[in-house]
């Protein structure tokens, strides 16, 4: 288990972040003074039993929700210091993010859904970089199409896409793969492997899946709003193995 | 199955009481109108009852055709008062003059009228009980040079009178002056003058200024106690001339009841139709709730079809929760309603109504016309989503997602049976509108029921059409707010179905309003093209209350060589035209000066050398009905019971303007029972019309009465008072545009709630909160847009038709007030944007992790 490492290369970090949620007897700790960094150009897998806290970490790193205690920062922005809407300002402009599934504005095509948050920024973007991001997604020819006439996998390879398109400084992806098959899964993880490798991305991605994990960089291992271990270069036999020595 | 209704009822009770609020209104609606009119009637009654204290038989001139309400009968001879006194069994018998039209003038010079209550002159008698008028303050008037004045008009701080003060009196003989002597009250101890306003003299002096020397227009009569009142009746009948008759205490009631319906009834029943109005469209908003929220519920609704329960008891559940809500609302609206019958009062008494006092009536009727019209449209509307409920299978609940974005059947089934009730409503309407019908009511009824039935086609056949049309419609929003815009317009398109109900309510709303302006602003293009047309004349006399204006008022501007005057008196007829007889309204003026002030076109005979003894003018279009040539003679009676004959002099084609009848005053006024003109109408000799107008002002300064226009006036007032008319009809029909905005509030709260996951997506990926309070407002901009487009292209065609199906002596010019309609999109524009100021500021209060956890 590692303290924060320097800010200089950090894309997100928290600060003994502990986030309780209700109070008194039924206070639950879902996030228990959590110190852990993302360095830039990394994936990184969070995994854990159900109910660890991984979705709560996912989600106030991306100042969805705000800790109760200590410190989250995208950056060098402090998200505890931003106001509501610069918090809004800071999802669509710093951060990505992807859910397990209803990623997609149904009355919005493909690509209208990755321009999204460019859109309501009221700019262009990057053209070449969304042309690379869309051209890596594969669904070149489905752009025109609603979310309702995709498969599964081209909806959450869309939703990534989405995360991308806007360079943010980190995509939070809360179990991507969890509502696909296999094979859809492979092909969402390849996407986000290739972002990181190729588009120099930083993704930060929550599993329950050993196999998923081993496409990332790193894994870190929650249990009880706590960190409690982590893989550099994991294989999905060590991932396993770490597993089951938790006991998860 | 009844507790699962109960507790799905409280489970979205907030849905449902805006839902339930709509029926409220419609229901206060309807109990508000009979509230109103039988408390009207209750007041009259007992007016009626208090008015006959004392009074047991009123003898009074019997008119030869015709009613009393539209006519005055004749006075009898003033012997007759001895003559019924003398009868067996009579205590006492009293003449009484009652003349309307006899106005005093406060100190500030300042004339007493009424809009519609009599302002009338009558003379006082010793016996107060029989008189009705009991002195309040001071003494009786004695002789020419008093008078007293009713207590109402004396304590009204509005007006300037004191006790000896000498005032003027505009009477039927001219202006006079009196010192007023005493306070009266009529009716005691309540003053059942009800808005009338009295001047009494004594009765000599009544008969002579009232002009009716020798006569009364009444005697009343009290029978000795223990009189048999059907026998002594007869009696009395027995000593009376030929053309007077004796009525009994309860008949009088009666009449007076049965006058007072005349306009308590249509009254009433205006409002019923609003109030039907408000329902009908306040069904479509419910059918829509309904349909939203059981949507929302299909996975329970499924799993109650798994667990066993059967199609029947799906719709039972459903159809009992509406009868709650309909029960609940009907409660609701009854109360609303007794407050909006208070409402209602104040505001007619605020226009100078003067109603009587009395509680608010609420009969068994009232109640049950609560409960049924209240349960009933809520069941009524509730009934297509609750057989849609019942018909959903047990595994559905295990589907994905709501089902409300499709599952619009769009097909041919859906534009086969538009189609079909399109047809019957259009045939309905047309027929309505076009077809011969046996007086009013069947006519409007199937008007009505025509345009029912083409607003349900509209409301089946819409969603064909809405995606498109929102879509087109809603473009502009894409250029204003990319992406807000977008996403606004294409939400308003997504559920063709539920756009179209929500729009539909406005669509009603506003194609009524619409339809009324179109006939509205015909009705003044026309009636202004033919007003600028009929007249010569330079300037109009009319008179600010009912009566009219003296006939001295015409010889006056004739004797102070100002021009010539014309006075027009509208009087009833009948006409014997062989063997057939007519009543109709019959005009006298001085023919000989026609020309003068009017546009008449004699196109047979001619008005020079017209005897105004015997001859008489008919409009063409009747000459040619009544077969009916120059030179012909017909008979006509009086409402005096006279009788003249006169032979057609001259035919005219008449604008409709016109009555199609006139005979010369000189003639009529032999017989007149009034002694007033309804107008006089002057062509001034004077060729300054500043100086002409004034010159008439100095006559007129003897008239307070008297209103003086010049043509370009005339014109603009009649046009002010259709406006009025305009604005109190669309004040009513605004309740349904209300309704409409309520509908907006209430789907779109339900689309919001439906859509959270999406818009906590949307907040995820960074929309700001005043970006997705901008995306739901201009969303129900477009529906609303929508809806009032349909309702405008709707309601355009029926003012046409209206305006087409009006006969062309009141329409002949269709005109369509195009800024106004444009202004109507706006305002529904703007009427979307307020809508949604609630449900946009839920959403965009929606915590953005809790919206996306939403299953
Ligand atoms: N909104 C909430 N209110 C109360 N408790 C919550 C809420 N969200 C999560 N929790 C609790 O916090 C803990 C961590 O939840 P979560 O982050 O969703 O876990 P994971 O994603 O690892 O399954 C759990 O005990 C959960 O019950
Ligand atoms: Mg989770």
């Amino acid at each position: 288990m590692s303290v924060a490492a320097p800010p200089t290369h950090a894309a997100a970090r928290a600060v003994a972040a502990t986030k309780i949620y209700g109070s008194g007897d039924t206070a639950v700790r879902a996030l228990d003074a959590i110190n852990v960094t993302f360095e830039q150009g990394q994936f990184t897998a969070i995994m854990g039993p159900s109910g660890s806290g991984k979705s709560t970490l996912m989600h106030c790193m991306a100042g969805l929700d705000r800790v109760t205690e200590g410190q989250v920062l995208i950056g060098e922005i402090d998200l505890s210091t931003l106001s509501e809407r610069d918090l809004t300002l800071l999802r669509r402009d710093n951060v990505g993010f992807v859910f397990q599934a209803f990623n997609l504005v149904p009355t919005l095509t493909a690509i209208e859904n990755i321009m999204l948050p460019m859109d309501l920024a009221g700019s262009q973007g990057d053209t070449d970089w969304v042309d690379e991001v869309v051209s890596a997604t594969g669904l070149a020819d489905r752009l025109k199409h609603r979310p309702s006439e995709l498969s599964g996998g081209q909806q959450q390879r869309v939703a990534v896409a989405r995360a991308l398109a806007g360079q943010p400084q980190v995509i939070f992806a809360d179990e991507p793969t969890g509502n696909v098959d296999l094979n859809t899964g492979a092909e969402i993880l390849g996407f986000m492997r290739n972002a990181v490798d190729e588009m120099g991305q930083t993704i930060v991605m929550v599993t329950h899946d050993a196999v998923a994990a081993s496409y990332a960089d790193r894994v870190v291992f929650l249990v009880d709003g706590k960190i409690v271990d982590e893989l550099v270069d994991p294989t999905p036999e060590r991932i396993r193995a770490h597993m089951n020595q938790l006991g998860a | 199955m009844l507790r699962l209704g109960i507790k799905s009822l409280l489970a979205h009770k907030v849905r449902f009481a805006l839902t339930a609020s709509t029926i409220v209104i419609g229901v206060a609606f309807v109990v508000a109108s009979f509230v109103t009119a039988d408390s009207l009637r209750s007041g009259f009654d007992q007016l009626a009852e208090d008015i006959n204290t004392g009074t047991d038989y009123t003898v009074r001139g019997e008119l030869p055709f015709g009613e009393i309400t539209e006519a005055v009968a004749p006075a009898v001879s003033a012997d007759l008062v001895d003559d019924i006194a003398a009868v067996d069994g009579v205590e006492i018998a009293k003449g009484g003059l009652f003349v309307n039209g006899v106005i005093p003038v406060d100190g500030n010079g300042e004339a007493v009228t009424t809009f519609g209550p009599p302002v009338a002159g009558t003379n006082w008698l010793e016996d107060e009980s029989l008189s009705q008028f009991y002195l309040m303050e001071g003494r009786w008037p004695v002789g020419i040079g008093e008078f007293a004045i009713d207590i109402t008009t004396f304590e009204d701080d509005g007006y300037d009178f004191e006790l000896g003060g000498t005032y003027q009196v505009v009477t039927p003989t001219g202006p006079r002056e009196f010192t007023l002597t005493g306070v009266a009250q009529f009716g005691f101890p309540e003053n059942a003058g009800v808005g009338a306003i009295f001047s009494l003299f004594d009765t000599a002096t009544a008969q002579e200024i009232l002009g009716f020397p020798g006569e009364f227009t009444v005697i009343s009569v009290r029978a000795e106690a223990g009189a048999d009142i059907a026998e002594l009746q007869t009696r009395i009948e027995a000593v009376l001339p030929d053309g007077v008759e004796v009525i009994t205490a309860a008949d009088s009631e009666e009449e007076f009841s049965d006058a007072t319906e005349t306009f308590i009834g249509p009254f009433q029943t205006i409002l019923l139709v609003f109030a039907f109005i408000v329902l009908f469209v306040s069904t479509f908003i419910i059918s829509n709730t309904f349909n939203i929220v059981l949507g929302q519920r299909v996975r329970e609704l499924s799993l109650l079809r798994a667990v066993g329960a059967t199609p029947g008891q799906v719709r039972m559940s459903v159809l009992t929760e509406s009868a709650i809500i309909g029960a609940v609302a009907s409660v609701a609206g009854l109360g609303l309603g007794m407050l909006g019958a208070l409402g209602l009062k104040a505001l007619l008494n605020f226009f100078g109504a003067s109603l009587p006092d009395g509680p608010l009536p609420l009969v068994p009727r009232t109640v049950l016309w609560a409960v049924v019209v209240g349960v009933g449209f809520t069941v009524l509307a509730s009934l297509v989503p609750a057989i849609k409920a019942s018909r959903i299978s047990p595994v559905a609940g295990l589907a994905e997602g709501t089902s409300s974005d499709e599952g619009a059947s769009l097909g041919w089934p859906r534009l086969a049976s538009g189609g079909v009730l399109l047809a019957i409503g259009l045939v309905a309407t047309g027929l309505g509108l076009f077809g011969d019908f046996d007086g009013a009511t069947p006519q409007l009824s199937t008007l009505g029921a025509g345009a029912a039935v083409t607003f349900v086609a509209v409301s089946v056949l819409s969603p064909l059409v809405s995606r498109a049309v929102v879509s087109l419609l809603a473009r502009p929003l894409v250029w204003m707010m990319p992406i807000s815009g977008r996403l606004a317009r294409a939400n308003a398109a997504r559920n063709p179905r539920r756009t179209s109900a929500t729009a539909v309510a406005l669509t009603i709303g506003l194609a009524l309003v619409t339809m009324v302006s179109i006939v509205g602003q015909s009705l003044k293009v026309s009636f202004g093209d033919r007003l600028a047309n009929a007249f010569t004349a330079d300037f109009i006399v009319t008179a600010d209350t009912q009566a009219g204006l003296p006939k001295t008022l015409s010889s006056d501007i004739r004797a102070a060589g100002i021009g010539t005057p014309v006075g027009f008196d509208l009087d009833l007829v009948q006409i014997d035209i062989g063997d057939s007889q007519v009543e109709t309204q019959l005009t006298a003026a001085r023919v000989s000066d026609l020309e003068a002030v009017i546009n008449i076109d004699v196109i047979e005979g001619s008005l020079d050398g017209f005897d105004p003894q015997t001859g008489l003018l008919i409009q063409s279009d009747v000459a040619a009905d009544d077969n009916l040539g120059l030179g012909d003679t017909v008979e006509l009676t009086f409402v005096s019971g006279d009788r003249a004959t006169v032979s057609v002099a001259a035919i005219f084609d008449g604008n409709g303007f016109w009555s199609s009848w006139f005979i010369d005053s000189a003639l009529y006024d032999q017989f007149a029972t009034t002694a007033f003109d309804d107008v006089v109408m002057v062509q001034s000799a004077i060729d300054d019309p500043e100086a002409a107008r004034a010159a008439i002002d100095d006559v007129l300064d003897s008239y307070p009465q008297a209103v003086l226009e010049d043509r370009q006036e005339f014109q603009e007032s009649i046009e002010s008072s259709l406006n009025t008319v305009l604005v109190l009809v669309n004040v009513f029909l605004g309740f349904a545009l209300l309704i409409a905005l309520i509908g907006i509030v209430s789907t779109l709260t339900l689309s919001v709630f439906e859509r959270i996951r999406e818009i906590g997506l949307l907040r995820a990926v960074g929309m700001t909160r005043r970006q997705m309070r901008r995306m739901i407002r201009w969303e129900a901009a477009a529906v609303s847009l929508y809806g009032a487009v349909v309702g405008v292209v709707l309601g355009a065609a029926f003012g046409m038709a209206t305006s087409a199906a009006i006969p062309e002596d009141i329409i002949d010019t269709i005109a369509v007030p195009y800024l106004q309609l444009f202004i109507f999109l706006v305002i529904s524009v703007g009427f979307g944007l307020i809508a949604a100021l609630f449900p946009a500021f839920r959403a965009s209060r929606m915590n953005v992790l809790d919206a996306i956890a939403d299953e």
